[in-house]
C-alpha cells in the first residue's frame, strides 16, 4: 500500500494538472510573445512576411518611434488620473456610505440601502445614452471629471464595505465611545483603518474597470487631448488607411501596457490576496 | 453615550449623503431620464416628441436587433461556461505554495490588467489572415487557413477567445480564494477513507464551493451581455453582423444613426435581459439547494 | 532674494508672452491614418506619398510656414462620425474635419456646420475655380459648406506582371480588361488557371463600404432609379437583382479573394496575391511608387483603369469625394482667418494631394502640366466625365452603406439568398429614412 499524503493540496491538485496548466500558460503567453517579436522588427521587413519574426536581425526603432513622436504618454496620463481619481472617490464614498448603513441608525436606513441595491442591478448600458446627454447640458464631456464622475455612482462599493463594516465586532466602536469620540472620529481613526483589506480589494476592482473602460470615454473623450490609453490605443488601430506596420502597432501595445505590467509585477501577492479576500466575504 | 451613539439620529444619515447624491444624479435620474427618451422620437441634436412604445415595437421587429440578441445569447452561452470550467479547472491544479504555482496563477490574472483595446490589438494580430501568429502556424501545418475574422461562424468565435484569454483571471482567483476556505478536516476524512480524487471533487470540493460558482457564472453572466468593444475593435460586428452584441447595436443606433430614442429602447431591453438572466440562475441556484436539502 | 525671483520671472512672462499672444490653434481632425512615425516631423510633401503621407507633410508644412498658427491634428478611425456625432452633441467639435461630400447632407440640414463663402472670399478663393463636380457636392442651398480636396471612384488597379503571365495583355503594353460580364468571367478562368492566383482582389471581410460602393455602380450602369425618391430605397427590381447576382457569381466561381479585410487587400495586391484590386483612387500614388522600385510583384507592371462598363445602359461610376468642414461653434475672428490660411493652403496644394490618386478639385490643377504627365491619369481621366454620386438629398448616406454592404456580404457568403438579402436591405433602409 501506498504512502498516504493527507494533504488537502495534495487531494485538489496533482502533477498532472499543474502540467496541463502549465502548457496552458504557455498557449496563453504566445500571443503576447508573438507581439513582442513583431515590436522588435523592422516594418519594411514585417512586410515582405511576418515569419521574419522568428529570425535576427531585431531592432528597438519601433520603440524610438514611440517616444519621440507618440502621445502615448498624455493618454497614459489621462488614463491614471481617471484610474486614480475614480479609485479614491469610490473609496470614499462607499465607505461613508458602508459605515453609515452598516453601524449607525438613522431615519429611512433601511429603505435607502435597499434603493441602493437595487442599483446593482443596473448596468452601464441603460443609463450611458441619457448620461451623455446629461453631461452635454453641463458641458462637462471632455474632462477628467466627466471620466471619473460616472462610475461613482456604482452601488458595488458600497454594497462590498456595509458588508464589511458589519464584520466588525461591536465591542470596537463601543470602546470608543466611552471615551466620548465624535461618530465621525470613530469612522476615521478607529473602524476605518480595519476596512484596509476591503479598501485594497475594492480599489483595485475599481482602478482595473477604470483603467479598461471603453465605451463611456469613447463616447466623452472625443478629444484627442483627453484620450484615455483605452480609447487613445483604439484611435491609432484606423483600418481605412496604410497602417504604421504591425511592428509600430506591437511596440505601442507593449508600451501601453507596460506601467501596468510593471505595478503588477511589484505587487503581485497584494493584488492577488485583495481579490481573492473580496471573494472570501 | 453608548445609547446615544445607537440612537437614530439624521446626523448620521450626513455619512451616506455624499454617495447617494451621486448615486441620485448619476444612475436613478439617467435610468429614468432614459425610459422617458426611450418613449420619443429624439436624436442626438434634440427634437424630442413622444411617440409611446414605438421605439419599442421598432426595436423588437429590427431584424438586426433579433440577430444581435441571439449573438449575445451564443456568446453568453458559450464564453460563461468556458470562463466557468477553465477557472476552475486552474485554480483546482494551482492550488498549491510551490513557487511554479505562484507564478502561473500570476500569469493567468496578468492579462486581466490589460486594457480592451490592447487585448483586441494582440488578438488582431494573431488572427488576421497572412501576416498572423494563426496563419503562420496553419501554414506551418499545411493546413487551409480560416479567415478567423472574416467568415461567419468562426468571428464571434474568435472574440471569445479573446475574452476568455481576458476575463480568465477572474474566474480563477474566486475559486482559489473559495478552495482555501474549505475546512481542511474534510480532506482529513476523505483521505482516511481513502475516497478517490473524483470522489472528493465531486463529494466535497464542488459542493463546498457551490455558492462561489453561482457567483462567478453571475458576475460573468452579467459581464458577458455587456460585450462591445472586443467585438466592436476585432470585427465590428461582422461579416453581415454576425458578430455584432446588443450593445454595439445600440451604440450604432444611437451614434451612427443618431437615434438616440431607439438607442435607448433598445437598452432598457438589454436592462431587462441581464435582470432576467441573473435572476434565473439565482432561482435555479436557490432551487437546485432546496432539492438537495 | 524676492527681487530676484520676480526679475526671474517677469523675464519667464516675457520670453512666454509673444508665443501666447500670436498662436492661434486649429484642431484638425481627419481620417486618411496614421503615419508619425514614418512622418512626423516631414515637411517635404513632394517626397510624400499616399494619402497619410501627404496630408501630413502638408500639415507640418503649413505649420512650419505658419508659426503663428499651431494645427492640432487628430486622427480617427475612418470615418469617423460616431466620434464626430459625439463631439457635436456636447458642442465639443473640432474646427476642421475632414468628411466625405456624401455625408454633408445630414450635418448641414440640421445647421451643424458653417458655410464657408466669406471665408473662402477672404482667400479670394471662387466658386469657379473648383470642377464643377466638385463645388456642386459642397454647396447645399445656394452656400458653400466644405473646401472641396478632392473626387474619388472606385477603380481597377492591374498587376500587368501577372497578366501577362495569364495571357492577358495586349500588343500595346496594356491588359485586356472584360468588357462585358461574360467577358469577365472567361477572362478571369483564364487568369486564375494560368497563374493559380484569383483574378479580383476584393475588400469583402469586416467592411461595407466597398460593397456598397461597387453596387451602386452596377445599379447605375443600368440606369437604376433606386434612389428615385430620396426619402426611399427600391431594392425590388430586376436591376438591384442583377447587379447582385453578378458580384455573387464572381466570388462563387473563385475569381476574388474572400477574406481580405482592408489592410489585407491593399498588401495581398502589393504582394502579387491577385490581378486586378477593385479599390480606390487614393491608391495609384503608393502602388505607382511601388511599381517603380525593382524587385516586387508590381516592379515595372502596374496600371490602373475605371471600373468597366458591365452593363451597357449607361456608362457610368459611383463617385465621391473629400472636403474639410468646420463644425458649428464659436469661433473667434482670428480663428477663422487661421482656418481661412490654412483652407487657402489646401487649395494651393490641391496638386500634391492629387498625388494620391484622387481627382483634383482645382480646374487649374487639371488643366496644369505637372497633374497631366503623372502616371496614368490620362487612362482614368474619363471618371471625370463618367463618375456619378447618389443624390445629395439621400441623408445618413454613411449608415445607409453600411446596411446595404452589410446585406450583400450576407447574400454573397451564401448566409442569405439574394431576394432575402435585397429585401431585408430595403427595409432596413426605408426603416431608417423614415425614422429621421
Amino acid at each position: 500500500m501506498k504512502a498516504f499524503n493527507y494533504s488537502p493540496e495534495h487531494l485538489t491538485s496533482n502533477r498532472q494538472l499543474f502540467w496541463i496548466a502549465a502548457v496552458l500558460g504557455v498557449i496563453m503567453m504566445a500571443p503576447v510573445a508573438w507581439i513582442i517579436g513583431l515590436s522588435l522588427k523592422d516594418n519594411a521587413e514585417l512586410l515582405r512576411g511576418t515569419e521574419a519574426v522568428f529570425s535576427f536581425p531585431y531592432t528597438l526603432l519601433n520603440y524610438a518611434n514611440i517616444l519621440e513622436s507618440s502621445s502615448v504618454f498624455g493618454w497614459f496620463m489621462n488614463s491614471m488620473i481617471v484610474a486614480v481619481g475614480q479609485t479614491v472617490g469610490v473609496l470614499l464614498l462607499s465607505s461613508l456610505a458602508g459605515y453609515a448603513f452598516a453601524r449607525l441608525e438613522f431615519p429611512f436606513r433601511k429603505t435607502l440601502f435597499i434603493i441602493v441595491l437595487f442599483g446593482l442591478a443596473v448596468p452601464e448600458q441603460a443609463v450611458i445614452i441619457a448620461r451623455h446627454q446629461m453631461f452635454n447640458w453641463f458641458d462637462l464631456h471632455n474632462t477628467h471629471i466627466g471620466l471619473i464622475l460616472p462610475n461613482l455612482s456604482s452601488a458595488f462599493g458600497v454594497f462590498l464595505m456595509t458588508q464589511f463594516f458589519r464584520a466588525i465586532p461591536k465591542e470596537i466602536d463601543e470602546a470608543a465611545m466611552l471615551d466620548n469620540a465624535s461618530t465621525f472620529r470613530i469612522f476615521w481613526k478607529v473602524l476605518l483603518p480595519l476596512t484596509l483589506p476591503a479598501q485594497a480589494t475594492l480599489g483595485i476592482f475599481t482602478f482595473l474597470q477604470a483603467w479598461n473602460d471603453y465605451w463611456w470615454p469613447l463616447i466623452s473623450a472625443t478629444k484627442s487631448d483627453m484620450y484615455t490609453l483605452t480609447i487613445g490605443i483604439a484611435s491609432s488601430q484606423t483600418n481605412f488607411a496604410q497602417s504604421e506596420g504591425l511592428g509600430f502597432l506591437g511596440a505601442q501595445a507593449v508600451f501601453a501596457s507596460l506601467p501596468v505590467v510593471i505595478v503588477y509585477i511589484f505587487f503581485q501577492r497584494h493584488i492577488v490576496t485583495a481579490v481573492s479576500g473580496g471573494a472570501v466575504k | 453615550m453608548a445609547e446615544s451613539y445607537r440612537r437614530s439620529r439624521w446626523t448620521n444619515g450626513l455619512f451616506v449623503v455624499p454617495y447617494l447624491s451621486v448615486f441620485l444624479t448619476l444612475l436613478v435620474f439617467p435610468l429614468g431620464w432614459g425610459i422617458w427618451l426611450s418613449l420619443n422620437k429624439v436624436d442626438l441634436f434634440g427634437g424630442e416628441r413622444f411617440i409611446g412604445l414605438k421605439n419599442y415595437a421598432r426595436v423588437l421587429s429590427d431584424p438586426i436587433f433579433g440577430q444581435a440578441v441571439k449573438n449575445t445569447l451564443i456568446f453568453v452561452g458559450v464564453s460563461v461556461p468556458t470562463l466557468v470550467i477553465l477557472g476552475l479547472f486552474l485554480a483546482l491544479a494551482l492550488n498549491k505554495t510551490s513557487k511554479g504555482s505562484s507564478f502561473l496563477r500570476g500569469l493567468f490574472f496578468a492579462s486581466s490588467i490589460l486594457s480592451v483595446t490592447i487585448v483586441t490589438l494582440i488578438w488582431r494580430i494573431v488572427f488576421i489572415p497572412n501576416d498572423g501568429l494563426m496563419s503562420l502556424i496553419f501554414e506551418f501545418f499545411g493546413w487551409q487557413p480560416i479567415g478567423f475574422l472574416s467568415t461567419t461562424g468562426w468571428s464571434l468565435f474568435s472574440v471569445g477567445v479573446a475574452t476568455v484569454w481576458w476575463c480568465i483571471g477572474l474566474p480563477m482567483m474566486l475559486f482559489l480564494a473559495a478552495l482555501q476556505q474549505i475546512p481542511k478536516d474534510l480532506y482529513e476524512a476523505a483521505a482516511l477513507d481513502n475516497a478517490s480524487r473524483w470522489r472528493v471533487l465531486t463529494r466535497i470540493t464542488l459542493p463546498s464551493i457551490k455558492s462561489t460558482i453561482m457567483l462567478v457564472a453571475i458576475i460573468q453572466v452579467v459581464m458577458q451581455f455587456q460585450l462591445f468593444g472586443q467585438a466592436q475593435l476585432m470585427t465590428n460586428g461582422g461579416p453581415a453582423g454576425s458578430s455584432r452584441p446588443i450593445v454595439m447595436y445600440i451604440y450604432e443606433v444611437g451614434f451612427l444613426r443618431w437615434d438616440i430614442g431607439l438607442g435607448a429602447a433598445a437598452s432598457q431591453i438589454l436592462f431587462l435581459i441581464i435582470l432576467c438572466a441573473a435572476m434565473l440562475q439565482y432561482w435555479v441556484s436557490t432551487r437546485k439547494e432546496e432539492v438537495d436539502a | 532674494m524676492k527681487k530676484l525671483l520676480l526679475g526671474t520671472t517677469a523675464i519667464g512672462l516675457l520670453a512666454l508672452s509673444p508665443l501666447a499672444n500670436a498662436n492661434t490653434t486649429i484642431e484638425l481632425q481627419r481620417f486618411f491614418g496614421a503615419c508619425e512615425a514614418e512622418y512626423g516631423k516631414a515637411t517635404d510633401v513632394s517626397a510624400a506619398v499616399g494619402e497619410c503621407g501627404i496630408i501630413t507633410t502638408l500639415v507640418n508644412k503649413f505649420a512650419a510656414e505658419n508659426p503663428d498658427i499651431n494645427v492640432k491634428v487628430s486622427t480617427v478611425e475612418w470615418p469617423g462620425y460616431d466620434q464626430l456625432n459625439a463631439q457635436l452633441a456636447s458642442r465639443s467639435a473640432p474646427d476642421v474635419v475632414s468628411m466625405h461630400y456624401s455625408a454633408m447632407s445630414d450635418y448641414q440640414s440640421r445647421g451643424l456646420l458653417v458655410p464657408l463663402d466669406k471665408l473662402l472670399k477672404d482667400q479670394s478663393i471662387k466658386a469657379t475655380d473648383f470642377t464643377d463636380a466638385a463645388i456642386t457636392s459642397v454647396t447645399k442651398e445656394g452656400k458653400i459648406y466644405a473646401l472641396p480636396f478632392d473626387n474619388w471612384t472606385m477603380l481597377f488597379h492591374v498587376n500587368n506582371n501577372l497578366m501577362k503571365k495569364a495571357g492577358l495583355m495586349k500588343a500595346d503594353g496594356n491588359p485586356i480588361l472584360p468588357t462585358n460580364r461574360d467577358e469577365l468571367f472567361s477572362q478571369g478562368k483564364q487568369f486564375k488557371d494560368a497563374t493559380g492566383k484569383p483574378y479580383l482582389v476584393q475588400v469583402l471581410a469586416n467592411e461595407t463600404a466597398t460593397y456598397a460602393r461597387i453596387f451602386y455602380t452596377l445599379m447605375m450602369q443600368q440606369n437604376s432609379k433606386f434612389f428615385d425618391d430620396p426619402s426611399h430605397i427600391d431594392l425590388s427590381g430586376q436591376d438591384a437583382k442583377a447587379a447582385l447576382t453578378f458580384m455573387k457569381d464572381i466570388v462563387d466561381q473563385g475569381l476574388s479573394t474572400k477574406n481580405l479585410d482592408y489592410p489585407a487587400a491593399v498588401s495581398a495586391f502589393s504582394n502579387g496575391d491577385g490581378g486586378i484590386a477593385v479599390n480606390g483612387t487614393w491608391l495609384i500614388g503608393s502602388y505607382d511608387a511601388q511599381s517603380k522600385e525593382s524587385n516586387n510583384a508590381l516592379s515595372n507592371g502596374y496600371s490602373v483603369f475605371p471600373v468597366p462598363q458591365f452593363f451597357k445602359q449607361k456608362d457610368v461610376t459611383y463617385t465621391d469625394g473629400h472636403g474639410w468642414v468646420v463644425p458649428r461653434g464659436d469661433r473667434s475672428d482670428e480663428k477663422m482667418a487661421a482656418i481661412g490660411k490654412l483652407f487657402k493652403f489646401f487649395y494651393d496644394n490641391n496638386y500634391e494631394w492629387s498625388r494620391t490618386g484622387h481627382l483634383p478639385t482645382v480646374k487649374k490643377v487639371i488643366a496644369s502640366n505637372e497633374f497631366k504627365s503623372l502616371p496614368h491619369r490620362s487612362d482614368i481621366a474619363k471618371i471625370a466625365k463618367t463618375g456619378q454620386a447618389l443624390p445629395s438629398a439621400v441623408l445618413r448616406q454613411f449608415a445607409i452603406q453600411d446596411i446595404i454592404g452589410e446585406e450583400l456580404s450576407s447574400a454573397i457568403s451564401g448566409n442569405k439568398s439574394i431576394d432575402d438579402a435585397l429585401k431585408t436591405a430595403q427595409y432596413r433602409v426605408n426603416d431608417l429614412l423614415e425614422n429621421i
